[in-house]
């Protein structure tokens, strides 16, 4: 699985960090930032994916 | 107990439903939510005019979307469905209202999303964890002077003025470092800005004026506190809204004032009344209070149903951009669109058993922060979390807290607020 973000859509809601923190962090610019693009805990990437408020996160399998 | 669990009216004339009419929203919730129930199940774009404000000229009226699929249709298309317009308003904001108003939550993308992201991550579930321990702090605290109110007080207290509202506005401040003398000031006003009209907090009904003075006196602190930032910056949210710059440029006056008051009053008042409807409904339902005491490990899905069953901001105002078709309604360019949060939390094509108060209730998606789109509410991880603190210090420090009621209903179609909810500690006497 492999997971991107569009840092033009993240309004850095962190609804991504709440359900996965290993894989996603809002940097200090307020965007999201990838922390691992190949993550194993891949049942939370998917809810985090599904739960973006602005769908900036793409799951590939 | 005095307070019983809601049994909704079997029968509800829609007819004498206006939506508009901030009188109609401080009737019975069993009874407004049964009236939600008809509307979202056989008119879900029910068409209202806009109510009469002195001062403020009526536009051509909006429809009320109540059903999920719809709200979120609507929510996640903001070039379609803009927010610029006003979005927390049924008119269009007058122009010297905006100088205080209109702020990001009024605005659209690309400028929203570059004024927000100033500040987002200090919302963020990583940055806020570094505060737990204030806000423990702070609820302790709070719990500890309710307590002492009630010794002094034969054992009565008010769980708004007590309890419910002091625990936001101290952990706002603290974010926004306003000193302790300005806060009362703050509360003050930041109850007129989101009194909905409500004459109990509007002197003279007259609404233009005291939404401009109370506008007026939150950018007077603003002014005053952005000078002492820009000359001694401090690790806090006035200092970033003062000290950032979006495509090179500082944030225009009018952008920091109203982003100042925005995060001052949406971070006291949406905490405040799920604090105490919370309380609330934990009262009518006994048993749910119970079993969520005797478990933190239910403190996270306990406060997700708070939020969907309180839907502490009831709606917010989306506008056309264009001409098209949303869930079978057929729309042109300028039509008016009010969400209610409120009805779409109750859809039982997403809920099972909407009307019921379940502490337990997993998965839970509802949009009480707001649904998909840019504006999701800023603040959730800091509610969640001060939520979470605030229940669970109730449950072990006020496990004698009785709601004695009635709830005092304020009277706003956008803000669905307590002003007073009477209650004992220390059992009856």
């Amino acid at each position: 699985m492999r997971v991107t973000a569009d840092r033009e859509l993240c309004v850095g809601s962190g609804a991504c960090e709440m359900l996965a923190p290993d894989v996603f962090e809002v940097s200090d610019d307020g965007v999201v930032h990838v922390l691992q693009d190949r993550p194993d805990d891949e049942e939370s990437v998917r809810q985090a994916a599904q739960q973006c408020p602005t769908r900036a996160l793409t799951v590939t399998d | 107990m005095s307070v019983e669990a809601p049994i909704p009216p079997a029968e509800v004339d829609l007819a004498t439903v206006d939506l508009s009419d901030r009188e109609w929203w401080v009737r019975p919730p069993a009874e407004r939510h049964a009236a939600l129930d008809r509307l979202r199940a056989e008119r879900p774009f029910a068409f209202f005019a806009e109510p009469e404000i002195p001062g403020i000229p009526s536009g051509p009226g909006y429809h009320a979307v109540t059903r999920y699929a719809d709200l979120e249709a609507i929510s996640s298309q903001p070039a379609v469905f803009c927010s610029g317009k006003g979005a927390v308003s049924m008119q269009d904001v007058p122009a010297e209202l905006h100088e205080f108003y209109g702020s990001l939550i009024s605005m659209d993308d690309p400028r929203h999303a570059k004024i927000r992201r100033i500040v987002s991550k200090t919302f963020t579930p990583r940055m806020l964890e570094r505060t737990l321990d204030s806000v423990r702090t702070i609820v302790d605290d709070v719990l500890a002077r309710a307590r002492a109110t009630a010794e002094a007080n034969d054992g009565v207290i008010d769980v708004v003025a007590d309890i419910a509202a002091p625990i936001p506005l101290r952990v706002i401040c603290d974010m926004m470092g306003v000193p302790e003398a300005d806060r009362p000031g703050v509360l003050a006003n930041s109850n007129i800005i989101l009194s909905g009209g409500d004459p109990e907090l509007i002197e003279n009904d007259d609404p233009l004026t005291a939404f401009l003075t109370a506008g007026m006196e939150m950018a007077a602190l603003m002014e005053r506190l952005a000078g002492e930032r820009l000359a001694d910056p401090r690790d806090d949210l006035t200092t970033a809204l003062v000290r950032s710059e979006v495509d090179g440029e500082r944030l225009s006056h009018q952008e920091i004032a109203s982003f100042f008051i925005l995060l001052l009053v949406a971070g006291n008042e949406t905490t405040r009344n799920a604090i105490s409807q919370g309380l609330l409904a934990l009262s009518e339902w006994p048993q749910e209070r119970a079993r969520w005491a005797a478990d933190p490990s239910l403190d996270r899905t306990g406060v997700e149903e708070v939020v969907r069953w309180v839907s502490p901001v009831t709606w917010m105002r989306r506008t056309a951009t264009q001409d098209g078709e949303v869930g079978g309604h057929r729309f042109t360019a300028g039509e008016k669109f009010l969400l209610f949060y409120n009805a779409a939390n109750r859809d039982p094509e997403v809920f099972a058993d909407p009307q019921r108060f379940d502490v337990g209730r997993d998965p839970n998606p509802h949009v009480g922060f707001g649904s998909k789109g840019p504006h999701f509410c800023l603040g959730a991880h800091l509610a969640r979390r001060e939520l979470q603190v605030t229940f669970r210090a109730i449950f072990d420090q006020l496990p004698d807290l009785e709601v004695t009621g009635p709830p005092h209903r304020l009277a706003s179609s956008f803000v669905n607020g307590l002003k007073r909810l009477p209650a004992r500690l220390g059992g009856t006497r």
